[in-house]
């Protein structure tokens, strides 16, 4: 039933967002777009589905009288856990699976590249999989189910939005004085303009002025972008970029976003537009790079983001396995072993 | 202790932070008999149950199941162990004899030897008509049978059986009588939880009564057996009886509904009572303990509880 509302959900978002850019014109672009827009569409409802469904899996069982009795029988807690992870994930992969025809559409339709789909599918698989384990993981630690999948919604939360709220914060709190100079033209100087340039004939420097403000160090905070699910999943496809340096899909959008948060500030800058002028050409005193400039002077960090959700996954089964051993020793209070 | 017994506890305690779940439990049971176990709510049965079961560490104190230690080593235990829980759970989804080969599975038997082995026990529990029905559309008593058929699913020699026959009819339960024994006759060592003494004493051959988590002593049981303990008599003229009793000037502890109540001690005792009511010329149509052997003792050994200590109201143990 559910799979059915998710094949019906991305089917709509697809059509929409085909029917949308399409009045944008481009052809690589808009599968590009489309492709990864649907991919965020699949993270989003399976990181709200997920929950649901591997949050009670273990005290859900034994609330039901069904774990003590596979306890007793010879498969291990160790497998019983494992056996738990994987029905939660298979659940998982079936909403991708609903939502694969939308893609294969836009596959089909051409311009998405065969690297960013292995690399986006991939890290959605595995992204889904550390739900439906930190899920299991909190359902065998926490005593009742109600409680256990809450908590693994605060844990998806935590790290979908309470890392972009950390981050903001975070850059926020820590500012540094950035001063800039700028040596201008004098325009009431100098005689008559060019009428090719738009500069006087006799190019006069007015006084340097100096600004001093305080600048956000989203620098220094960067890295708590790397454990967002979404930035892992953009930061991972391989960006391709359009001839004007311009990332092509959303994946490239949104890598841009946490591969800007890395530039260095520069503390103390000078615009000499002046000396530029005299120079030939006043524009170059203003440095501009094209995102694929930055890409390229910026480092990856999705590994880095994907290991620390491997780390959080394997924990959570662990502690799962440990509190749920039996013949089980202390009990916390409130909980039962049959 | 010996080391043939096919279940053997010393000195078992467990306490859930400051409950004291059993505080002290001793008693062996032995292949080929039933052994009931005996207490009222609260009195740490089922806990002392999910010890055997290798479900819980005991505190204190040594467990061995056929030989083994179910905390060093649980997977030996859980090989010759079977365990139906008071709580009745069912995989909702599956049918019954999907739920019976799956158990099989998990219990390291093929797909076929599970598949057979589902049958056979389908059979044994009597739900061939719901064999294919999922499980959640099975009454208590119904799911009561599986739990029993899933306890028995890799032929345990050692089964534990936690109020097997709560929620079951009359007839179900000599079915389970019937079973429990048979299952005691092929050499299981047999030990059935429960508080409705009528249905044990025709089922078990020996009792371990559990108060407060802790098993009555031998001796203590022992003299529970010889104290005094009613008779009821039951003649076709009440009239004569109660003159009779009267005049042979037997002691009697009152009437009720289904006859006058005698105060004997011991079987020798009754015999002679009955003796001189027939010699008397009264026509007795019935005569018998007023309880039964297994209540006559818990009863007995609750009232010394009550003289030794003050009973504090005991709900059922946390878990």
């Amino acid at each position: 039933m559910l799979v059915i509302v998710v094949f019906v959900l991305v089917g709509i978002v697809t059509a929409l967002l085909w029917a949308s850019l399409d009045a944008f014109g481009g052809n690589v672009e808009q599968t590009a777009g489309v492709y990864s827009t649907i991919i965020f569409f699949v993270l989003l409802v399976g990181t709200l589905v997920t929950p649901a469904v591997s949050g009670g899996a273990i005290n859900g069982d034994r609330d039901a009288g069904t774990l003590a009795t596979t306890q007793v029988t010879l498969a291990t807690t160790g497998q019983i856990v494992l056996a738990k992870f994987l029905a939660a994930w298979t659940v998982a992969l079936t909403f991708l699976a609903a939502s694969l025809p939308a893609m294969l559409f836009t596959v089909l339709a051409g311009g998405v590249r065969l690297d960013t789909l292995a690399a986006s599918l991939g890290v959605l698989v595995l992204e889904l999989g550390v739900v439906a384990a930190v899920g299991v993981g909190l359902s065998g630690v926490i005593a009742r189910p109600l409680f256990s999948v809450v908590t693994t919604y605060l844990v998806v939360a935590a790290l979908s939005i309470g890392t972009l709220i950390a981050f903001t914060l975070g850059g926020l709190a820590v500012q540094t004085e950035r001063t800039q100079t700028y040596i201008g033209i004098d325009f009431s100087v100098g005689g008559e303009f060019d009428p090719v340039t738009g500069l006087p004939e006799e190019i006069v420097c007015l006084e340097p002025e100096t600004y001093s403000y305080p600048v956000p160090r989203f620098d220094l905070v960067w890295g708590i972008l790397a454990a967002n699910p979404y930035i892992v999943l953009a930061d991972a496809a391989p960006t391709t970029f359009t001839s004007e340096g311009y990332p092509e899909d959303l994946f490239g959008q949104i890598a841009l976003g946490v591969r800007s948060a890395q530039l260095p500030i520069v503390f103390d800058e000078v615009i000499d537009e002046c000396g530029a002028a005299l120079a030939g050409d006043p524009n170059s005193a203003y440095e501009f790079e094209t995102p694929q400039e930055i890409f390229d002077r910026t480092v990856p960090s999705w590994f880095v983001g994907l290991a620390i959700h491997l780390v959080l996954a394997i924990a959570a089964l662990a502690a799962a396995v440990a509190r749920t051993r039996t013949p089980a020793g202390r009990l916390p209070t409130g909980s039962r072993v049959a | 202790m010996t080391s043939t017994a096919a279940i053997a506890v010393e000195g078992v305690a467990r306490s859930f932070g400051d409950v004291h779940a059993v505080r002290q439990a001793d008693f062996e049971a032995a292949s080929g008999q039933v052994t009931a176990l005996i207490g009222p709510n609260g009195s740490g049965k089922t806990t002392l149950l999910l010890m055997l079961a290798t479900l819980l560490q005991p505190d204190a104190g040594t467990i061995r199941i056929a030989g083994h230690d179910p905390v060093a080593d649980p997977r030996a235990v859980r090989r010759v162990m079977g365990w139906m829980p008071d709580v009745l759970g069912s995989w909702a989804a599956l049918t019954v004899r999907g739920a019976l080969e799956t158990t099989g599975r998990l219990y390291e038997l093929g797909p076929a030897d599970a598949r057979t082995r589902a049958n056979e026990l389908i059979e044994l529990v009597g739900l061939e008509t719901l064999a294919d029905q999922p499980a959640r559309v099975l009454s208590r008593g119904q799911k009561q049978r599986l739990s029993l058929a899933r306890a028995l699913v890799h032929r345990p020699s050692v089964l534990l059986l936690d109020e097997p026959a709560s929620g079951l009819d009359p007839a179900a339960r000599v079915d389970l009588r019937v079973l429990v024994r048979r299952l005691a006759a092929e050499g299981c060592a047999v030990v059935v939880s429960s508080h409705v003494l009528a249905e044990l004493d025709e089922m078990a051959d020996t009792a371990v009564y559990l108060d407060h988590g802790a098993t009555a002593s031998a001796e203590r049981i022992e003299r529970s057996r010889a104290t005094a303990r009613d008779w009821r008599v039951r003649a076709l003229d009440p009239a004569a009886l109660a003159a009779a009793l009267e005049a042979e000037s037997i002691v009697t502890s009152g009437t009720d509904h289904l006859g006058a109540l005698v105060t004997v001690s011991g079987e020798a005792e009754a015999a002679a009572v009955l003796e001189r009511l027939v010699r008397a010329g009264i026509a007795v149509s019935a005569f018998g303990p007023a309880v039964g052997d297994l209540e006559h003792t818990y009863l007995d050994l609750a009232r010394g509880e009550v003289a030794e200590q003050p009973v504090i109201d005991s709900t059922e143990a946390p878990r």
